[in-house]
């Protein structure tokens, strides 16, 4: 046991010694290699943290969503509408929901102003609570400074800030503007029987088929949103594509797998003299081979390893801060939103296999020949 | 003692360049002896000695090594036999460039699984009385002629084989280093090691400590003189 | 006598296994705190009713993915955002849902 670890630490010194000769050339290997599982290795991370986060926060989303529609398009639903929800058999409560979009011109930046359906957070008259995004979209982020809405030129409304959300909640929160009943329908001039949507909270969530199918009789023209397919929206959200990034890897993947299999399967012939050299001074072939295999496993794991340290740092300790410019777009307001640093076991040996095993093969199966030559050849 | 029983290598069998490098030949290698293969190039004694030296196995007839028969033996039995028996010193020396002098007069004992500090310290040991001792750190592409030589004969007796096969090695040293390659020879031969040579050299073959002369020519053997 | 290559080699790797380690244990350590974070975020979104996450800002209709107008212009598909970079990112829908904007398919077999 002793001796076969102390040939393998033999077999690994020669690799080092012979992969330093080339120290530039083989640094700059590692950094590309490292540099591509950091890319993918940072999306694998982010994505799966951000649909985790979906999938915990949105448990607390309405049951079911209703709506009507007129020509393709969401439209603002009547009163009526709550009253012949609520009597369906199995439904607990149907309540109308008040939000819309506020696009603010002074900051640019679009706001959703809602009201909150919890009566204990409902702010009152003049004020409003907003989310973490919203003072700095407008520059205004000293305590207290009340929030002035222009609707259209001439026009100021004045809200006070109750209260500024926290950003723990940054994702879920950061562009509302939540204020009470009177003032959305004040603001938005709307009339005080027609609602966004209807928020419907279900008894039993097996149910929920058959209430549909009850409610599609009375409300001929509404879209049923349920939370289900909310949820489902976001699990799809970044496993779809998983956008731009891993169009990006991909390429970059390419481009890697491109250069390592030159550089690796290009046996030199001054590699190849090397392997008959070591061959006719007393190596096996078994050891040659093992010699190889530590050079790309070491080049590989490290590759790896820097990568993904690099990758959970980046996500998790400095906020995904080089994605945060694909996912923010023209958007003015983004959340300044922390994840749950989450590893996931399977999708991490995934990405381990993907990066060591082609790499390893790929210095392997081009000195396969050379290491099973005989060892006279150097002698002729 | 090796023996060789009509021993015949062919190159690229059965193809239509097919040579025959060698044979057959009948042959007996004293040990403790110092052994020259003479004759010009293409005479076959490259082939001779990479048979002799475990590096290559014959197409027909038998290498008995010390009364057991390797010719037949697989590759990793062979490879074994050699490691245990054998250290080359080869014409162009065959130096790996870009590691020290003592990376590689290590080599051979890294897949033995030796201590290192052990082998470091034997490494040192035969530099030291080749009169490299303080070379050991140096790349050995900064090395003169004789220098990587000596460099070599280091590497081919770290594993303390008994038997040193050289092949031309004094073809690219003067007439200063070719007296000071015999005298490595001789120290070799009083600490009771078999050497094994091929050489054109006349130099070599009419040095007194010489026991026998093989005398090659196409392929065959034209003469042994002892 | 020098170093082996390896000594140096291996202690970065050791290292290198360490940070690796500290970062399951970072994630394992934070994950107390960040549940308490989540459950507070979840609580908010049931007092406010939300729907969606607030990650993509830049149109109104790309605030609400899963709230979506089935019908805005200059859609690559009637169901996709044509907006940068939120159409990127959302798939569309797994099926139009159980409004009256598509065909069953028991109303089909009728």
């Amino acid at each position: 046991m002793k001796r076969m670890l102390r040939r393998q630490r033999a077999l690994a010194d020669y690799t080092l010694a012979a992969l330093s000769r080339r120290w530039g050339k083989n640094l700059a290997l590692i950094s590309v290699f490292s540099l591509v599982v950091f890319v993918v290795a940072s999306a694998m991370l982010f994505s799966a943290a951000l649909k985790r986060e979906a999938d915990v926060v949105l448990q607390s989303a309405p049951e079911l969503i209703v709506q009507r529609m007129v020509m393709g398009r969401h439209e603002m639903i009547e009163a009526d509408a709550v009253a012949a929800l609520a009597p369906i058999r199995g439904v607990m409560r149907a309540k109308g929901r008040l939000w819309g979009y506020f696009y603010d011109a002074s900051s640019g930046a679009n706001y959703t102003f809602m009201v909150p359906d919890d009566p204990a957070l409902v702010p009152g008259p003049g004020e409003a609570i907003i989310g973490e995004a919203v003072p700095r979209a407008r520059g205004l982020d000293w305590a207290g400074a009340p929030l002035f809405l222009s609707r259209r030129s001439g026009d100021l409304v004045k809200f006070a800030v109750a209260k500024v959300l926290s950003a723990d909640s940054a994702l879920v929160s950061a562009d509302l503007v939540l204020m009470n009943e009177a003032d959305f329908r004040d603001f938005f001039e709307i009339g005080p029987d027609v609602f966004t949507d209807i928020a419907v909270t279900i008894r039993n969530p097996r149910e929920i088929g058959t209430i549909i199918a009850k409610a599609e009789k009375l409300l001929p023209a509404a879209r049923f949103i349920t939370r289900d397919e909310i949820s489902r929206t976001y699990q799809k959200l970044f496993s779809w594509r998983e956008g731009l990034l891993v169009a990006l890897a991909g390429a970059a993947i390419l481009a890697f797998a491109i250069f390592a299999a030159e550089k690796a399967s290009g046996l030199s012939a001054e590699e190849a003299r090397e392997i008959g050299v070591l061959k006719a001074i007393g190596w096996d072939t078994r050891d040659v081979i093992a010699m190889k295999l530590w050079e790309g496993a070491l080049v590989s794991v490290g590759a790896f390893l820097i990568g993904t340290v690099l990758a959970y740092g980046h996500v998790f300790l400095l906020g995904a801060a080089l994605f945060a410019p694909v996912l923010k777009g023209w958007s003015v307001i983004y959340p300044e939103f922390q994840l749950a640093p989450h590893i996931d076991g399977l999708q991490l040996s995934t990405l381990f296999l993907i990066t060591v095993v082609p790499y390893v093969a790929a210095t392997l199966v081009p000195i396969w020949r050379a290491a099973s030559a005989d060892p006279d050849r150097i002698m002729r | 003692m090796i023996e060789l029983q009509s021993v015949t290598k062919l190159y690229n069998e059965g193809r239509p360049n097919e040579v025959r490098a060698l044979g057959p030949v009948d042959l007996t290698i004293e040990r403790d002896a110092v052994t020259v293969f003479k004759g010009p190039s293409g005479s076959g004694k490259t082939t001779l000695l990479s048979i002799v030296g475990c590096m290559a196995r014959p197409t027909e007839g038998r290498v008995i090594l010390d009364g057991k028969m390797v010719s037949g033996l697989p590759e990793s039995f062979l490879t074994e036999q050699r490691r245990s028996t054998f250290g080359f010193v080869f014409q162009r020396f065959n130096l790996i460039r870009g590691l020290s002098v003592i990376e590689n007069v290590m080599l051979p004992s890294a897949p033995l699984g030796e201590p290192f500090a052990a082998v470091q310290a034997r490494a040192a040991d035969r530099l030291a009385r080749l009169g490299l001792g303080d070379k050991a750190r140096t790349p050995v592409e900064y090395l003169s002629g004789g220098e990587t030589q000596r460099v070599a004969i280091a590497r081919a007796l770290i594993n303390d084989a008994p038997v040193l096969i050289a092949d031309e090695p004094t073809a690219n040293l003067d007439t200063v280093l070719t007296h000071r390659f015999l005298d490595s020879v001789a120290e070799l031969r009083a600490e009771g090691r078999t050497v094994i040579i091929t050489s054109h050299d006349p130099r070599i073959w009419d040095a007194d400590l010489v026991n026998a002369v093989v005398e090659m020519q196409d392929g065959q053997i034209a003469g042994v003189f002892a | 006598m020098s170093q082996r290559p390896t000594t140096a080699v291996f202690a970065s790797f050791a290292a290198l296994g360490l940070a690796f380690g500290a970062a399951g244990l970072h994630a394992a350590l934070s994950g107390p705190a960040q549940a308490a974070r989540m459950t507070a975020s979840a609580r908010l979104v049931g007092q406010v009713g939300l729907t969606d996450l607030a990650l993509f800002t830049e149109a109104r209709y790309a605030r609400h993915p899963s709230m979506a107008d089935l019908h805005t212009a200059f859609q690559d598909n009637p169901m996709s955002f044509e907006h940068f970079p939120a159409g990127s990112f959302v798939p569309l829908p797994e099926s139009l849902g159980q409004g009256r904007l598509g065909f069953s398919e028991a109303e089909v077999a009728r």
